[in-house]
């Protein structure tokens, strides 16, 4: 059934492709074809009755559909993990996709042909039950995003992306291989690792390999170029979806494959494996580098792709220090983000579609004039600065508790800055683009992408009410891994330290908000222009070297205190990389003289050599 | 299944290479179908040879009426009936290009049967001195070939192939004499029989000389200097047809030598070292190069030096991966060559020759589900089952290098403005390119005979 799916899909890749010419007709058929594999897969699990509680239940998952290749089988199943993330990609996919058919004009068939070709690759990852299954799908996820990054056709994004997934890809195959060394067998289901360091090497190394999808520093260089210079609803399921598969790999490989006794095995801190100690440390490092660098961005897609590799980087402190309470905060935090940033990149495209400007401090006060996108852009910044009632909120608190149980002295507080920093680059994003002076005089997106963004957000505002249901998808992975599922309702989740409940925190802070407004609504306001503010009522045609926009330099102290640390440090490393490679590519150049008597010297010189190698051997 | 006598692979281009100047001398236009017609013939029968290979095992002809081990023998076994298709049906899809040309020159169309018919042959042949003269009509043809461009670049390739070609030739010559001096046969068979009477002195050298003048046709390290040169001097028709054919039967003689002829341990030795040496300096001499078509020429190296370790594995499982890559590389390869004519920016604005030969740089650097993954998969998975880590860590550090360079490749392709190619080139890279697709979906198509192949050679068998 899956597979027939998959043939679909590839059908639609072939027919959007001669729909070059009209892109709503291709983007219709490609939204069709992308809903395909969902039914396929609800139907394969047996459920077709789909009311929301019941669509988000545990499924009864069936055993596995092996296909026979020749030189390889395929393994493909529905497991907990896989459903879970299908779900969070399966939904914002097609809703990329509706918002493309308006945003994307220009080659429209090769478009929606790439981005049906990432989804192919991403659902087969999801599904598949053995390593060349795995890696196979991981590739061709892999290059379909290549194809979309050579359609923006930057030079940085696309030598960036090519070498640091080649990377990706050889640590997953050497890691692999090393496990098919170990244990003969590249079936998940019949790998029993042991505890020798070629184990210890091989995890590390595919977790590795993992983390430069998930963009995790140092991992992460390729992240803001292809962010920054692709398609935003391509962006948008990128970083939304696409990214969390490396992540959904980690979980696969730490949890369901090695298991926590073996991670455990290798010495552990706190109770928590030094494995998976190592990563949260990383995940943390990533939170708060990402989040620095986010606040230097002037260009609206790159605070967001830094803002991304910040937002990543808690999924990996919940996966690293791996008990119940922070698995569920991963995937919890999974979820947001997915949505979130889905809908910030594509308020992100709308803003551009109607000023095109990406600039922070060339746009201002669309807010007025594109009320609609603002309010889903709002709502997504709230998730993503974690503000108390938003579902973000709700991760990052299991995540921060999590951390405290586990009395992480270096994480958390870490996390907390990072937190923090949040807020200051997503103030940027509120004040520079939606608030401040209308600088343009535009319309509202289009119906397509709001509705797009609108049905993104969907999903934060009912995470927001029932919590508890995403603890109740988690609940069949835990226990896969052979853990407690946290104790839950639909609105509270308790944990050791405290209960969560989200109806008490929303009558609380609906009560805080009604008083805050009387208060502030007690006083009249009086608007004064930006120019009054900034030059105390001096005429501004004296000031003209002063930049009048708000988000201009607005983080200068904050920008020099950080900057030199943190601005291009992976990044030069990877130019450092490449320029010994291509060093000693010179040298192998070199070696092509161009001289016939050269050439003919190296036949003599190597048969010498042999000859004197035979006898001295 | 009609059974095909191997012989007419190689006499009907070579009957049919002669008559092309009468052809030409009635109508200078019909030179080219004549030509492309000869090559669909062949194409045919080393389908049906193929297809009788795989249905009834090896098949052996003897010709000129005496017996083997004094006759010649042509020896078809699976890996010479796979190769055998790959050569005739890739050159006369590369042919196709030939009619979009305003020049028709009949010696280029003679020379292109030639080369056809005599690499045909050194992957059929089952006699050390047949092989000889097959490796010689390859290079005189060849020579011939890089020069048919007529310009300053094509005449200082060819010169160069001459000069190093010669000087392989003579050492395989030589390889030939010492072999012959203490065995007093030619048959590769023979020759594997009754290889243990030779003394191991006289061994080792017969298998340095025959190494050394294989490997300047294999495009080993350091064996080939001509290799850079006479790609960029060529017509990108030529440079696409020697990828796919004389370089090709060139690495299955090393094949033949390391383990039919010569199957001594030292030498698996040898050749895993030159291929593992050869893989690296051709992918980092790669890294720096400009000119697009300098830089195929380069990584071709380095495929010849992953094919070279995979040969010299000596394992079924590596053995797979070789074939694997072969094939792949040789559609791969000869797509990229046709494809780089006029290669600049804009180049990859027009979908009909972006996607070939996006397809055709995915098959080379090893992504699914494309046949280069397949061989690099197995033969990563050979590699791992013995634990050699180091050889791994080197095919992945060079294959980072090569995904840096074709990604610059591709930079330089896109923007500016759109253009095209004649109509025939954008055909047959769009037919080389769905070649791939099929061989990378449907991998058990080219797996099973893989298998027997590997088989085969295993057992010291054609």
């Amino acid at each position: 059934m899956i597979l027939e799916a998959f043939g679909v899909m590839l059908l639609a890749v072939v027919v959007v492709l001669a729909l070059d010419r009209y892109p709503r007709i291709a983007a219709a058929v490609a939204i069709i074809a992308s809903l395909l594999p969902l039914f396929a897969l609800t139907s394969w699990a047996g459920i077709m009755g789909i009311s929301l509680p019941s669509f988000l239940a545990p499924l009864e998952f069936e055993s596995s559909l092996v296909y026979n290749l020749g030189p390889g089988t395929l393994n493909l199943a529905i497991t907990p993990l896989g459903w879970f993330f299908l779900l969070l990609l399966a939904t914002s996919f097609p809703l990329a996709l509706l918002f493309a058919s308006s945003f994307v004009r220009n080659r429209a068939g090769g478009f929606y042909a790439g981005m049906l070709l990432t989804m192919l690759g991403s659902f087969g990852v999801l599904l598949a039950r053995d390593a060349l299954t795995f890696f196979l799908f991981w590739e061709i996820m892999s290059w379909s995003i290549l194809a979309m990054v050579l359609r923006g056709g930057d030079r940085r994004a696309i030598v960036s992306y090519l070498s640091f997934g080649s990377l990706s890809a050889m640590l997953l195959l050497f890691g692999f291989m090393m496990l098919y060394f170990k244990t003969g067998t590249f079936l998940f289901g019949d790998m029993h690792l042991d505890t020798s360091l070629t184990t210890l090497v091989a995890l590390s190394m595919i977790v590795a390999g993992l983390a430069v999808k998930g963009a995790l520093m140092p991992l992460h260089v390729w992240a803001p170029h292809v962010y920054s210079r692709s398609e935003e609803p391509f962006v948008a399921f990128l970083s939304g979806g696409l990214s969390k598969l490396g992540y959904f790999g980690m979980l696969l490989f730490m949890y369901g494959i090695a298991g926590l006794s073996l991670l455990s095995s290798w010495g552990t801190f706190r109770d928590v494996s030094y494995f998976g100690y190592a990563l949260a440390v990383i995940g943390a490092f990533t939170a708060f580098a990402g989040t620095v660098l986010a606040v230097m961005q002037d260009d609206l897609r790159k605070l967001l792709a830094y803002s991304s590799v910040g937002q990543l980087g808690y999924i990996a402190i919940g996966i690293g220090i791996g008990t119940p309470l922070a698995l569920t905060g991963a995937l919890f935090q999974a979820l947001n983000h997915t949505f979130f940033k889905a809908v910030l990149f594509l308020a992100a495209g709308a803003v551009y579609y109607r000023t095109g400007k990406w600039k922070i401090s060339e746009l201002g006060g669309l807010g007025y004039r594109m009320p609609f996108t603002f309010l889903a852009a709002l709502f997504a910044i709230f998730a993503l600065a974690a503000i108390p009632i938003t579902s973000g909120f709700a991760a990052k608190w299991l995540l921060y508790e999590a951390a405290i149980e586990k009395k992480f002295l270096f994480v958390t507080p870490i996390m907390l800055i990072a937190g923090v920093g949040a807020f200051l680059y997503a103030y940027k994003i509120l004040y520079g683009v939606f608030l401040g002076e209308p600088r343009y005089d535009v319309k509202e997106a289009p119906i397509s992408q709001l509705v797009a963004m609108w049905l993104l957000v969907l999903p934060l505002v009912i995470f927001l009410i029932f919590p508890g249901w995403v603890a109740d998808l988690a609940a069949p992975i835990l226990s896969e891994y052979g853990m407690q599922p946290i104790p839950h309702t639909p609105y509270v989740i308790t944990t050791n330290l405290a209960a969560y409940n989200t109806l008490a925190v929303i009558f609380a802070l609906m009560g805080a908000l009604l008083v805050s407004l009387i208060l502030y609504k007690w006083k009249p306001q009086e608007v004064v222009p930006h120019e009054d503010n900034y030059l105390a009522g001096e005429p501004p045609e004296l000031y003209e070297y002063i930049s009048m926009h708000a988000a201009s330099n607005y983080y200068e102290p904050f920008e020099d205190v950080f900057g030199p640390v943190f601005r291009r440090g992976a990044e030069r490393a990877w130019e450092i990389i490449l320029a010994a490679a291509e060093f000693l590519g010179n040298g192998a150049r070199r070696l092509y003289t161009g001289l016939t008597q050269d050439y003919s010297i190296y036949i003599l010189l190597f048969f010498l050599i042999l000859v004197g190698w035979w006898l001295l051997w | 299944m009609v059974s095909v006598p191997p012989v007419l692979l190689i006499a009907l281009p070579l009957l049919f290479a002669f008559f092309a100047p009468l052809v030409n001398m009635w109508s200078r236009k019909a030179v080219k179908v004549y030509t492309l017609l000869v090559l669909i013939l062949n194409a045919t029968l080393s389908y049906l040879l193929f297809a009788n290979v795989m249905q009834n095992g090896v098949v052996y002809e003897q010709l000129s009426g005496f017996y083997p081990p004094i006759g010649i023998l042509l020896a078809v076994g699976p890996i010479g009936a796979i190769l055998a298709l790959l050569i005739n049906t890739l050159s006369t899809i590369v042919y196709l290009t030939y009619f979009g040309e305003a020049e028709n020159s009949v010696k280029f169309s003679m020379l292109y049967m030639l080369v056809t018919a005599s690499s045909t042959g050194i992957v059929i042949t089952g006699d050390l001195f047949n092989m000889f003269v097959f490796f010689e009509i390859t290079a005189v043809g060849s020579y011939g070939l890089v020069a048919s461009m007529r310009t300053k670049e094509s005449f200082e390739g060819a010169f160069k192939y001459i000069v190093l070609g010669s000087i392989g030739s003579a050492f395989i010559l030589l390889g030939i004499a010492t072999i012959y001096g203490y065995l007093k046969t030619l048959n590769f068979y023979d020759i594997a029989l009754r290889i243990d009477t030779m003394p191991p002195t006289a061994r080792l050298m017969s298998f340095i000389f025959l190494i050394i003048g294989i490997g300047v046709e294999a495009e080993i390290f350091p064996l080939n200097g001509w290799v850079p040169d006479a790609y960029q001097g060529a017509s990108n028709r030529v440079a696409s047809f020697f990828s796919l054919g004389p370089s090709k039967a060139g690495i299955y003689a090393i094949a033949r030598l390391i383990f039919t002829l010569l199957p001594i341990l030292s030498g698996w030795q040898l050749a895993l070292l030159l291929g593992v040496f050869t893989l690296i300096i051709g992918e980092l001499a790669a890294l720096m190069q400009e000119d697009p078509k300098r830089m195929l020429a380069y990584s071709s190296i380095g495929q010849m030096g992953l094919i070279l370790i995979a040969l010299s594995l000596h394992s079924e499982t590596a053995l797979i991966a070789a074939i694997f890559l072969m094939v792949g590389h040789a559609l791969a390869k000869s797509l990229l060559f046709l494809g780089v004519r006029d290669y600049a920016r804009g180049t990859l604005r027009n979908p009909l020759i972006a996607a070939p030969m996006f397809i055709g740089i995915l098959s080379i650097i090893g992504m699914p589900p494309f046949p280069g993954f397949w061989g690099k998969w197995y033969l990563m998975k050979d590699l791992a089952s013995q634990g050699a880590w180091l050889i791994m860590l080197v095919i992945i550090l060079t294959a980072i290098v090569e995904s840096v360079y074709y990604a610059r490749f591709l930079h330089r392709g896109t923007g500016g403005e759109k253009r095209k190619l004649s109509r025939s080139e954008t055909a047959a890279i769009i037919i080389l390119a769905s070649l791939l697709i099929l061989v990378g979906i449907f991998p058990n198509y080219l797996y099973d005979p893989a298998v027997r192949a590997a088989a085969s050679l295993l057992g010291g068998g054609p």
